[in-house]
C-alpha cells in the first residue's frame, strides 16, 4: 500500500514538473509574434510597392516616402530573417529559400535606395516588379507558417491535455490510495480497539480467577519480592495483601530453617538460570504463617517472562488438614491390616495347634474302639468320635479358608482321571444317599481328553456339592454330570453339575449361600457337617483354580450346583508324580483294603503322643514297629537295619524329615526302603521336594488306621538307587534366585551389593578350602558349623542350589556321615563353580 | 552611461523617489527642455509637464543622452546572438517629462501602436534603447528607439505580451489618463 501511494505521489510530482515546463514553454513561445511579423512583412512589402508605384506615377514627387517605406521593409526583413522564432517553431528549413530571396532583393536594391534619386527613379518600375514577386512568396510562407504553428499549437495543447489528464488520473489514484489507507487505518484502529477490549476482558477474567482461586496465588519477581498476593493467600498466611506486597518472600513465608536454602536457591537461579523448584511440578514443603506457625504446603511454581524481567507464580495449598487426614488414614489402614493379619495368623495357628491334640483324641478314641466295650460305652464312644470328627472338620475348614485367603493355596497339575475321580467321590456316599431313598447317578456327557488339574481340590468341591445334595434331598435323585464346554488350544473348559430333586433354594438365598458362615435354613440343624463354610470354601477353591461356581434352583423342585473349570489338556503322559494316597479330611465308610503282610516299620516322630498313637495303630495292624524320637536317631536306626517302611514326620527340630530322608537314601541298610512322609499339610507345591528328598508318598495328619493300612498295603514301587540318585541330584534348583538378587540390588546400592557378593564368594571359597583340608580329620560339629555358615550365606545371596547342597552336607555332618561328606565335596565344588559363573555373568 | 542592476531594490526605490521628486519638484527641473538641434527621434505628448514645443516634448539624440542612461546585454527573438543596448529607462523618461497619466501609448514609425498601463511603464524592465553596442540604431535596424526588455535575465519578460510591447522604430509617446 505504501509503495503504491509513493508511486502515485511520485507520478503526480513528475507530471506536475513536466506540466510546469510545458506551460513555461508555452508562455515563452513567440508563436504569435512570428505570425504578426510574417503578416506584417507582407504588409510592409505591399506598402513599399504602393509607395513605389505612386512615385512612378508621380515623377515630380519626392522619394522620401519610398525611402522611408524601404527602410521599414528593410527592418522588417531583418527582424524576420534574424530572429530565432523560426528555429523555435522548427521552420528554419522551410523559410530558407525565401530568406535568401529577400536578402538578394535587399542587396540589389539597397544601393539604389541609398544612391541618387535619379538612379532610383529610373529603377523604380523594376523594383516594383521584384517586390510584387516577393510578395507572392511571402504569402505562401505566411500560410505555411500559420499552418505549422496551428499544428504545433494543437500538438502542444494535446500534449498539455495529456499531461493534465495523467495528472488527474495520478491524483485520483493518489486520492483513492489515500482513502484506502484511511480505510486501512480505520480498520486497524477498530482492530486495536477490539484487541484492547479483548485484553481487558482477559485481564479481568484473570483477576477474577486469581482472586477467587481457592488456592493461594503468590507472584514474586526475580528479586524475591512479592508482587501479588490473592485472597486465598491472605487467608492461608494471615497477611493482608497490602502487607505482603513488596516484602521479601524469605521473610514473609519461608520458615527459618529453610531460609538459607531459599536464598541460595534464588541466588543460584539468578546466576545460572537453572531452576530447581520452579516449573518442577508439585512440591511439598513447609511454610510459615504470620503467627509464626509452621505448616505443610503443597505448591507448584511457574515462571514467566514479564516486561520487567522474570516473574514467578506460585500456587499453594495448605495441606495440614490433608496431611493429618492422610496420616490418620494410613494409621487406620495399617492398624486394620495388622489386625486382619493378626486375626488370620491367630486363627491359623490356633487351628493348627488344635489339630495336633485332635489327632491324638481321634486316634485314642479309635484305639479304645478296638477294645471290648459295653453298650453304654460304645454309645458314648460313638458320640465322642462323631463330635471329635466334626470338630476336626470345622478346624480343617477354617484352616482351609485362612490358607486360601492368605494365598498359600498352590494348585497342582496332576493327571486327572475324571471317571475314576467321580467314582471315588460318589461311591462312599452312596450308602448315605440310599438311607434317604435317594438315587445317585454319574453321567459323563462328553468325550474327555486326558486332563491335568488338582484332583484333590476338585474332589473337595464336588464332594461338598454332593453331600449338600444328599443332605437336602429326601427320596429323590441326584445326578452328577461332567461335560466339556469347549476346547481352545490346550485349555479345556469343563462343567460339572450336581443336580438334585430336593427342596430347592429360595431365590433370595441363592446369592447368599456361597458366603461365609451362611446356612440356608438353620432350623435344619447341624445334621452332620455344617459350619456354613463348605460352599464358601468351594467357591474360593474354584476361583483359585481359575473357575467359578454357581447355583440354579427352584424352591420345592430341586437345585443344580455347577462348577466350571479350565483344565489343561494333558499333552503327554505325566511324569510319575506323587498323588496323595488318601484324602483324610472326610470320613470314609468304605471297607478296609487287603491287609498288608507284617512289615518292619520305622516311625520317626518327635511328638510323643503321635509316636505312641502310631505305634499302637501299627501294632494293631500287625506290623513290627521301631521308634525314633528325632531325625538323627531315625537316620542312625535306618542305616543300621533295613526297614520295609519308614514313616517320617516332616516337621521335627534339628534334623527334619526332609533331611533325614535324604540321609537315609544316601547310604545304609534302608537306602531303598519306602519312606512315607507324615505331614500336617497336604501341600502339592512340595511335590518336588518329596521327590528330591527321596520320599515316596505322604500321609496327612491326623492319621486313621485305615489311611495307614491303605498306605502300607498299596503297591508302591521300591526305589532303586539308580532312580534315587537322579532324584537326589534333584530337579535342579536354580543356580541363582534372580528374584532374590533383584530384591537385594534394590535394597542395597550397587557398590554395596558388589562388595557383599565379593565377600560372600571369598568366604565360601575359604570355607570350602578349610573343609577340603579337614574333611577327614575335623570333628563333625566343626564341619557342620562351617557348612551351616556357608549354607546361610548361600541362602542370603540367592543361590538355591548351592544352599540345598550345603544344607545337605550339614545334615550329613549331623548324621556323622563322613563318607557322605567326602563324596559330596567334589559335587559341591562343581555346583560352586557353576554358581560363580552365573554370578559373574549376571554382573 | 552607467550600467546598474535593474533589480536592485534600492535602485527601484531611488528611481521612484527620483520620479516622485521629479513630479513634485517638476518646477525645479526644466519645465521646458531645450529645443532639439538635431533630428528629432522622439516626440512626447499628452499629460506631460515638460515641453519644449507647443504641448509636446521633442528630443534628439543629444537631448536623449542627457537623461539618465542605462544599459544591459541580452539576446532577443528577433536578433541573432546578444547585444548591449543602451538608453533611457522608460520610467526615467516619463519622470523627466513629468508624465501624470495612467496610460502610456507608444507609436512606431510604421504606425504600430501599443498601450501600457503606467504601472508597467514605471516598472524595472522597459528600456528605451537608442544605442546597440554603442552605435545608434538606424531605421533599417529597429531605430531610432527600441523599447526593449532584458529577456535573457528575467523569465517574466519572455511572454507574448512583453514581446508585443517591445516596439521598435519608436518615435512617438503619448501619455493619456
Amino acid at each position: 500500500m505504501g509503495f503504491a501511494i509513493s508511486l502515485a505521489l511520485g507520478a503526480v510530482l513528475v507530471l506536475s514538473w513536466q506540466l510546469r515546463g510545458e506551460l513555461r514553454n508555452l508562455q515563452e513561445e513567440p508563436v504569435d509574434s512570428l505570425q504578426w511579423n510574417v503578416t506584417q512583412l507582407e504588409l510592409d512589402a505591399v506598402r513599399l510597392e504602393a509607395a513605389m508605384s505612386l512615385a512612378v506615377a508621380q515623377p515630380g514627387a519626392g522619394l522620401t516616402e519610398v525611402r522611408k517605406r524601404f527602410d521599414l521593409f528593410f527592418n522588417r526583413v531583418g527582424t524576420v530573417a534574424q530572429g530565432t522564432m523560426f528555429a523555435q517553431l522548427g521552420l528554419l528549413e522551410t523559410v530558407r529559400p525565401l530568406k535568401a530571396r529577400m536578402q538578394d532583393f535587399l542587396d540589389r536594391t539597397t544601393p539604389l535606395i541609398d544612391g541618387p534619386d535619379a538612379d532610383l527613379r529610373a529603377f523604380l518600375p523594376q523594383i516594383v516588379a521584384l517586390v510584387g514577386a516577393l510578395r507572392q512568396d511571402m504569402r505562401i510562407m505566411s500560410i505555411q507558417v500559420i499552418d505549422t504553428s496551428a499544428a504545433l499549437q494543437d500538438n502542444r495543447r494535446a500534449g498539455l491535455a495529456e499531461i493534465l489528464q495523467m495528472i488527474a488520473i495520478a491524483s485520483v489514484a493518489l486520492i483513492v490510495l489515500l482513502l484506502a489507507l484511511l480505510a486501512l487505518v480505520l480498520g486497524l484502529n477498530r482492530q486495536a480497539v477490539r484487541r484492547a477490549a479483548e485484553v481487558q476482558r482477559i485481564t479481568s477474567r484473570l483477576e477474577a480467577t486469581v482472586g477467587t482461586s481457592l488456592d493461594g496465588v503468590v507472584v514474586a519477581g526475580m528479586d524475591g519480592l512479592v508482587i501479588d498476593f490473592n485472597a486465598a493467600a491472605e487467608r492461608i498466611f494471615g497477611y493482608s495483601r497490602a502487607e505482603a506486597i513488596g516484602q521479601s518472600l524469605g521473610t514473609l513465608i519461608v520458615p527459618a530453617h529453610h531460609k538459607s536454602a531459599h536464598e541460595a536457591g534464588m541466588a543460584r537461579m539468578k546466576a545460572t538460570g537453572v531452576k530447581h523448584m520452579v516449573d518442577a511440578g508439585r512440591i511439598r514443603i513447609s511454610a510459615v504463617r504470620k503467627t509464626g506457625e509452621e505448616f505443610p504446603v503443597e505448591l507448584s511454581i511457574a515462571s514467566n517472562e514479564g516486561p520487567e524481567g522474570m516473574i514467578f507464580i506460585a500456587y499453594l495449598r495448605d495441606i495440614s488438614d490433608a496431611r493429618q487426614a492422610e496420616a490418620a488414614l494410613v494409621a487406620a489402614r495399617d492398624e486394620a491390616q495388622a489386625a486382619e493379619a493378626t486375626k488370620t495368623n491367630f486363627i491359623a495357628v490356633m487351628s493348627h495347634e488344635m489339630r495336633t491334640p485332635l489327632n491324638g483324641v481321634i486316634a485314642a478314641l479309635e484305639i479304645i474302639g478296638r477294645t471290648t466295650l459295653d453298650a453304654k460305652q460304645t454309645r458314648f464312644l460313638g458320640l465322642a468320635r462323631n463330635s471329635s470328627k466334626q470338630l476336626l472338620r470345622h478346624v480343617n475348614d477354617v484352616l482351609d479358608i485362612s490358607r486360601i485367603d492368605a494365598g498359600f493355596l498352590a494348585v497342582a497339575e496332576d493327571r486327572l482321571d475324571l471317571p475314576a475321580l467321580l467314582a471315588t467321590l460318589v461311591d462312599p456316599l452312596r450308602p448315605t444317599a440310599s438311607q434317604k431313598n435317594t438315587q445317585v447317578e454319574v453321567r459323563l456327557l462328553s468325550e474327555f481328553p486326558p486332563l491335568r488339574g488338582d484332583p484333590f481340590r476338585l474332589g473337595q468341591i464336588l464332594q461338598n456339592f454332593i453331600s449338600n445334595a444328599i443332605k437336602f434331598t429326601d427320596g429323590g435323585t441326584i445326578t452328577i454330570e461332567a461335560e466339556v464346554q469347549q476346547i481352545t488350544g490346550d485349555q479345556a473348559e469343563i462343567e460339572f453339575r450336581v443336580i438334585d430333586t430336593g427342596i430347592g433354594i429360595d431365590e433370595a438365598d441363592q446369592a447368599r449361600i456361597f458366603d461365609d458362615f451362611v446356612m440356608v435354613d438353620p432350623s435344619y440343624g447341624r445334621t452332620g457337617e455344617g459350619t456354613g463354610l463348605g460352599l464358601a470354601i468351594s467357591r474360593r477353591l474354584a476361583r483359585a483354580m481359575g473357575g467359578e461356581v454357581g447355583v440354579e434352583s427352584v424352591w420345592g423342585e430341586g437345585s443344580c450346583f455347577w462348577l466350571r473349570l479350565p483344565l489343561k489338556v494333558a499333552g503327554e503322559v505325566a511324569k510319575a508324580r506323587l498323588a496323595p494316597v488318601v484324602d483324610v479330611s472326610q470320613p470314609k465308610s468304605a471297607p478296609l483294603a487287603n491287609a498288608a503282610p507284617a512289615l518292619d516299620v520305622l516311625v520317626v516322630e518327635d511328638n510323643e503322643t503321635n509316636r505312641i498313637v502310631l505305634e499302637e495303630m501299627l501294632r494293631h495292624l500287625g506290623h513290627r514297629v521301631t521308634l525314633a524320637v528325632d531325625g538323627s536317631e531315625g537316620v542312625v536306626l535306618a542305616r543300621a537295619r533295613r526297614f520295609d517302611v519308614i514313616l517320617m514326620d516332616l516337621s521335627m527340630p534339628l534334623t527334619d524329615g526332609w533331611t533325614a530322608a535324604i540321609l537315609i537314601r544316601t547310604n545304609g541298610a534302608s537306602a531303598r526302603s519306602r519312606i512315607i512322609a507324615v505331614t500336617a499339610h497336604a501341600r502339592p507345591d512340595q511335590m518336588d521336594r518329596f521327590a528330591e528328598s527321596g520320599i515316596d508318598s505322604w500321609l496327612t495328619k491326623p492319621l486313621s488306621s485305615l489311611d495307614l493300612a491303605t498306605a502300607l498295603a498299596s503297591d508302591q514301587a521300591i526305589r532303586t538307587p539308580a532312580e534315587v540318585a537322579p532324584q537326589l541330584a534333584g530337579r535342579a534348583a536354580p543356580l541363582l534366585d534372580t528374584n532374590r538378587l533383584e530384591e537385594l540390588t534394590k535394597i542395597a546400592d550397587p557398590q554395596a551389593f558388589d562388595r557383599l557378593l565379593a565377600q560372600f564368594q571369598a568366604r565360601i571359597d575359604s570355607i570350602l578350602d578349610s573343609i577340603d583340608a579337614g574333611a577327614s580329620t575335623e570333628p563333625m560339629a566343626d564341619l557342620a558349623a562351617m557348612y551351616h555358615e556357608a549354607a546361610g550365606a548361600a541362602a542370603v545371596i540367592g543361590a538355591p542350589q548351592l544352599h540345598k547342597r550345603l544344607a545337605g552336607m550339614e545334615a550329613a555332618c549331623h548324621g556323622s556321615d563322613r563318607a557322605a561328606i567326602l563324596m559330596g565335596q567334589s559335587d559341591l565344588r562343581h555346583i560352586w563353580r557353576e554358581t560363580c559363573k552365573a554370578l559373574a555373568q549376571r554382573a | 552611461m552607467w550600467t546598474a542592476s535593474l533589480f536592485d531594490r534600492n535602485a527601484v526605490l531611488g528611481a521612484t523617489l527620483a520620479m516622485a521628486s521629479a513630479v513634485v519638484s517638476a518646477p525645479t527641473l526644466a519645465e521646458t527642455m531645450p529645443v532639439p538641434k538635431g533630428e528629432v527621434i522622439l516626440t512626447m505628448s499628452g499629460a506631460i509637464g515638460t515641453t519644449n514645443g507647443d504641448g509636446v516634448l521633442t528630443l534628439d539624440a543629444e537631448l536623449f543622452a542627457t537623461l539618465p542612461q542605462h544599459s544591459f546585454t541580452t539576446g532577443t527573438i528577433w536578433t541573432e546572438g546578444t547585444a548591449t543596448y543602451t538608453g533611457v529607462l522608460l520610467r526615467d523618461l516619463l519622470a523627466a517629462a513629468g508624465a501624470t497619466g495612467a496610460t502610456v501609448k507608444l507609436t512606431a514609425l510604421n504606425d504600430y501602436q501599443i498601450e501600457m498601463p503606467a504601472a508597467d511603464a514605471l516598472g524595472d524592465g522597459p528600456l528605451l534603447a537608442n544605442l546597440s553596442d554603442g552605435q545608434p540604431m538606424p531605421l533599417r535596424d529597429k531605430g531610432p528607439i527600441w523599447l526593449i526588455y532584458p529577456y535573457d535575465t528575467v523569465a517574466g519578460f519572455r511572454t507574448e505580451q512583453t514581446y508585443a510591447r517591445s516596439i521598435w522604430q519608436l518615435n512617438r509617446i503619448e501619455v493619456a489618463d
